[in-house]
């Protein structure tokens, strides 16, 4: 990698006043280490927040609070988060390696790139590494890549399990900057579609930091899941997961939410699904017309027409499973 | 035959492996671990491009960084002798003539090697070397490829498989297997240093150390003697160490150029493309039986990618004439040159793949005759000799595997029809296949030391890749010494020790085990000899005819009268024994074939609406011979069956045509099987000798874990779905898709 200077900073706003064009945080470095190894990220400085940002999960007024450097090991554990947001830990175990979830922190979750591979050989194009050079993936290895959202400058996919499952949660980020004043943006706003701009993966403000995640008390800690379809059992990205929440009147469905990865360059939610299950009898039939709803206009690309059928049936799987979670 | 002479009690051996606590508490040294003075690193820069010419490399940004000592490239470079031009280069057969060619062949060949006084500046340097190309077609799609050449025969035609016209049941069906990389955990990794002009010392990540050293000795013309491998401690092989790979070369000219001990070690992306890898597959089967199951022929055949610079044949076909009688057989192969670097033996090399065709393919039969597919494959293994030289088996149990596996499993359980085992989202399969390997041994040496305690070091140049070559041969050293363990040092990997071939090909055990015996045999001579001046009658004992203990030497037949090793060493002054002797094939080879063979069952859950394929029981039951150590035996067995897992379920490289490239060359991208994947494995053995393959009776057992896993499992599949997948890996889009 390239040579760089390396510095800690103890505050969020002594962090913020050493950024520049050319700075990177670091938090866990479980993404951006390789980024550097491969010469996708070339930061001539990093500074290490580990210690400017809150570790802490902590009750608020409305719910949670999980501060940005929560690492992903003890958010999983955590007895709060195992009693009123029990999606959250099953998300973040179906993701990464044990060793890779002691290091990799909250925050760093929501800003780590995509694993399309072309992303990551810069002997390719890539638009999303070097705007303008054009998609390999389109033309080329799009197994992974995603059937809606996407645009013909880019066809990635958001690695996160963790942010499916915030997504579905309807979390809010609470992102702090230069003078200290702390903003909110609602999870689903967060990340972006690629459009004209894949570059770019989220809407963080250039000169902020994530501080925080919230999480209001919501009904979902009772029926939840969360299905990830994968080549292997651990240690690799979805080909689709999903993330199924409902709160059961009888066997009426009250509410429900569901949101996928693998599928998009964002956690996608499947909101038309949702508003169907509103009021419907928790049963096979009604999970599987949920799934036809999810499904209706998904384009697959050129290798992956499977994921349609592969995500009609995690879906129907998750939503089963919300039964006896 | 003396071996069988000795009592051989295997319930007394203590398991383990004599290198275990070393590798455990990271005592063992691996080849890039080794601590030497003045050691400075290299870092190879690979092409961006997959098939052209290098018009120029640009490598001056690079020689700016702090710490650069020099840099290699095909303008400018230490001699090699044995390439000093094309006709030597042919000659050498060394592989990709690297650095000595503007040719390029695949993406990743290696244009500079820089060397630098830190790993992180070699590595950064090397990121700036930049190179412009006259850049040519690239072909790297085997399957797009396959039609542009033609098959040939595989060996020769039995009968005529015209006779498949008549077969009551006929399967004819297409085989597609993607690649595979070995990826041991350790990468390879070479540290060289120039002791003289002309005398050079490597630790080096490898499968044979003297291979190693002749391969050097003959591209810098020096004596072999002049060259001294190290691979004490190898972090598997997989078959990646079986040959010499240019990144070793080049380690050894930077060495030259700076002339300081010098270490490369790949990364892991470079592991991919710079030590091989089992080449894509494309296999066609016609298989046919009677109504009573007597298979009437079959027609096989089969194709494999190489590179531009070597032809790599994978011997696809080889395993079809091994294991069932066929009256009516061809077979026919052919190579499809692809822009990558070249395949090599990868565990179970062209069997594992035949065989996946071969088992699949009889699996179907099975249910077109409706016979149970155990019985199926009864009715036709070539059980009294080799189908192809005619030769007695000197021994193959392969039945027994299958009578055994299929207990183990509860093969009653099921279903005789597809899609009639049924829970929730999931279905339930069974099935089976076999595999077999033709057994071999090569000539191989061992020492003993003996010390005045009555301890002794047993020393080989075989190198252990974690197969328990070294607790086999302590096994054998006490067995037939009666030492205590605890007093037998192992000592291998390393080339000033007795020679040995390269460990591979199930031939390790097989070929050092004899030599162990051997060198025994000679230690109890040496010994009786200075024991006939203490008491006449030892001056003409044979080996045979003499105990040993941890309390001395005896004649058999009065053993309890021991001479004690101190008063021998006192009464003759004596300081060490040293003994080494030499065991290889003889004639049993023209009298007997001989195989190993395992028999594999697996019992899987799909489900039905992920595609999602788990593992529930996987069984295999192998015939090995003699298992001279069951604990490494079964380790061997089971680490195979996970690989085994792997070709069925997840291992591709994938390559993009449009860009010449692999893709997603990393173990993010790459997937074998975790942990979560596999169950426990469940290990038998026959465990029956073979008298006539070596002197300890055991054949080798790693290839055969693997040969035969993949079609079983795909096999289950078909049992649980009805889905008859014949491309691997059967991913759950395959599953879903089929």
């Amino acid at each position: 990698m390239r040579p760089f200077l390396f510095s800690k900073s103890s505050a969020a706003n002594q962090a913020l006043a050493k950024k520049n064009s050319t700075t990177q945080y670091i938090a866990g470095g479980t993404n951006l280490v390789d980024l550097m190894k491969k010469h996708i990220a070339e930061p001539e400085s990093l500074v290490d927040i580990t210690s400017a940002l809150p570790a802490k999960i902590e009750p608020t007024a409305k719910g949670i609070q999980i501060g940005a450097m929560v690492r992903n090991t003890p958010l999983a554990n955590d007895p709060t988060i195992l009693a009123k947001y029990p999606l959250v830990a099953k998300a973040v175990l179906a993701g990464a390696s044990p060793q890779i979830r002691n290091m990799a922190s909250t925050g760093g979750n929501l800003l780590q790139r995509t694993r399309c591979p072309y992303f990551y050989d810069v002997t390719t194009p890539c638009n999303k590494r070097k705007p303008g050079s054009g998609c390999s993936a389109i033309q080329g290895e799009n197994r992974m890549s995603a059937i809606v959202g996407y645009s013909d400058q880019c066809i990635a996919v958001h690695p996160s399990d963790l942010c499916v499952a915030l997504a579905a949660l309807d979390a809010s980020i609470k992102i702090q900057d230069k003078s200290g004043k702390m903003q909110s943006i609602s999870f689903t706003d967060f990340h972006r579609l690629p459009g004209t701009t894949p570059e770019r993966d989220n809407n963080l403000p250039a000169n902020a930091l994530i501080h925080s995640i919230e999480i209001n008390e919501n009904a979902f800690a009772k029926n939840y899941a969360y299905v990830k379809v994968r080549d292997r059992d651990s240690y690799a990205f979805a080909l689709v997961s999903v993330a199924a929440a409902f709160n059961l009147n009888g066997d009426q469905i009250v509410e429900a939410r569901l949101a996928s990865g693998g599928v998009a360059h964002k956690p996608w939610r499947w909101l038309e699904a949702e508003q169907y299950l509103k009021g419907k009898t928790a049963n096979a039939a009604t999970f599987e017309a949920a799934a036809n709803i999810a499904i209706k206009d998904l384009r697959p690309q050129t290798h992956n027409g499977f994921k349609i059928p592969m995500l009609k049936g995690a879906i129907e799987t998750a939503l089963q499973q919300c039964l006896n979670p | 035959m003396g071996f069988f002479d000795e009592p051989f009690d295997l319930t007394t051996a203590a398991e383990g492996r004599v290198e275990g606590i070393a590798k455990v508490t990271g005592g063992g040294k691996y080849a890039a671990e080794y601590k030497v003075n003045g050691l400075c690193h290299a870092v190879l820069v690979g092409s961006t491009v997959a098939a052209g010419t290098i018009l120029n490399i640009n490598t001056n940004n690079a020689k700016q960084v702090a710490g650069v000592l020099g840099i290699i490239t095909h303008l400018q470079k230490p001699l090699v002798p044995g390439m000093a031009n094309e006709e030597k280069i042919k000659e050498a057969r060394f592989g990709l003539p690297i650095f000595h060619t503007d040719k390029i062949y695949f993406k990743g060949q290696p244009i500079a090697l820089v060397i630098a006084e830190t790993l992180e500046d070699a590595t950064y340097a090397a990121s700036l070397v930049t190179a412009e190309y006259k850049e040519d077609t690239k072909i790297v799609d085997f399957n797009g490829a396959l039609a542009s050449v033609s098959l040939t025969p595989a060996g020769k035609d039995r009968g005529d498989i015209a006779a498949l016209n008549n077969a009551a049941q006929t399967i004819e069906a297409e085989y597609n297997i993607k690649a595979e990389v070995h990826n041991p955990m350790e990468m390879h990794a070479t540290i060289a240093e120039w002791i003289a002009d002309d005398k050079l010392k490597l630790f080096d990540k490898n499968q044979g150390v003297n291979n190693v050293q002749r391969t050097f000795a003959k591209l810098f013309n020096i004596p072999v003697d002049n060259i001294e491998v190290i691979s004490e401690f190898v972090g598997g092989g997989f078959g990646s160490g079986l040959r010499v790979w240019p990144h070793a070369l080049a380690c050894i000219m930077a060495a030259k150029l700076v002339k300081r001990p010098v270490k490369l070690m790949l990364t892991r992306p470079q592991m991919f493309h710079s030590v091989g890898y089992r080449p894509a597959s494309w296999q066609k089967i016609k298989l046919g039986a009677n109504a009573d199951g007597k298979f009437v022929g079959i027609h096989h055949q089969a194709k494999n990618g190489t590179s531009f610079y070597e032809n790599f044949n994978e011997g696809i076909t080889r395993v079809t004439r091994l294991i069932y009688h066929f009256d009516n057989l061809k077979a026919e192969a052919a190579t499809v040159p692809l822009n990558l670097s070249t395949p090599t033996w990868m565990r179970g090399p062209g069997d594992c793949t035949g065989d996946f065709a071969i088992e699949s393919a009889i699996d179907e039969l099975s249910y077109k005759l409706n016979i149970d597919p155990i019985d199926l494959r009864m009715k036709n293994l070539a059980l009294a000799k080799h189908p192809d030289s005619g030769l007695p088996w000197s021994t193959n149990y392969i039945n027994e595997c299958i009578e055994k596996g299929a207990q183990m499993i509860n093969w009653k359980d099921r279903k005789a029809t597809h899609s009639q085992n049924v829970n929730g989202d999931w279905s339930i399969g069974y099935g089976m296949a076999v595999g077999a390997w033709n057994a071999g041994r090569g000539t191989a040496s061992a020492g003993i030391q003996m010390q005045k305690d009555g301890t002794l070091t047993v020393q080989t140049a075989m190198t252990d890749i974690g197969t328990g070559t070294g607790i086999s041969m302590q096994n054998i050293a006490h067995e037939s010494t009666g030492i205590s363990k605890s007093k037998i040092k192992i000592e291998l990997g390393n080339s000033n020790l007795p020679p040995a071939p390269s460990q591979g090909g199930s031939n390790g055990l097989s070929s050092i085990g004899g030599a162990v015996v051997a060198a025994v045999a000679a230690l109890k001579l040496k010994l009786a000899a200075y024991a006939a001046s203490q008491n006449e009658a030892y001056k003409n004992a044979t080996a045979a005819d003499i105990l040993m203990s941890d309390n001395g030497i005896s004649f058999k037949t009065a053993n309890n009268q021991f001479i004690s090793f101190t008063s021998l060493w006192e009464k003759n002054k004596l300081a060490i024994l040293e003994v080494e002797a030499s065991s290889g094939p003889g004639t049993e080879r023209q009298k007997y074939a001989f195989c190993s063979s395992a028999a594999h069952f697996c019992k899987v859950r799909v489900n039905r609406k992920t595609g999602k394929v788990k593992i529930e029981r996987l069984v295999t039951v192998s015939d090995g011979g003699k298992i001279i150590s069951e604990k490494a035996a079964a380790n061997q067995m089971s680490g195979a069956a996970v690989g085994g897992i792997g070709m069925a379920l997840m291992e591709e490289q994938a390559t993009d045509e449009r860009l010449g490239t692999l893709v997603g060359n990393d173990f993010a991208g790459y997937h074998f099987p975790v942990n979560a994947d596999a169950p426990i494995i469940e290990v038998a053995f026959i465990n029956k000798p073979d008298p006539n393959i070596n002197p300890q009776g055991s054949k080798g057992l790693g290839e055969v874990g693997i040969i035969g896993t993949a079609a079983a499992i795909a096999n289950a599949i078909y049992n649980a779905t009805g889905k008859r997948l014949r491309d691997l890996p059967i991913t759950p889009d395959k599953v879903l898709l089929g």
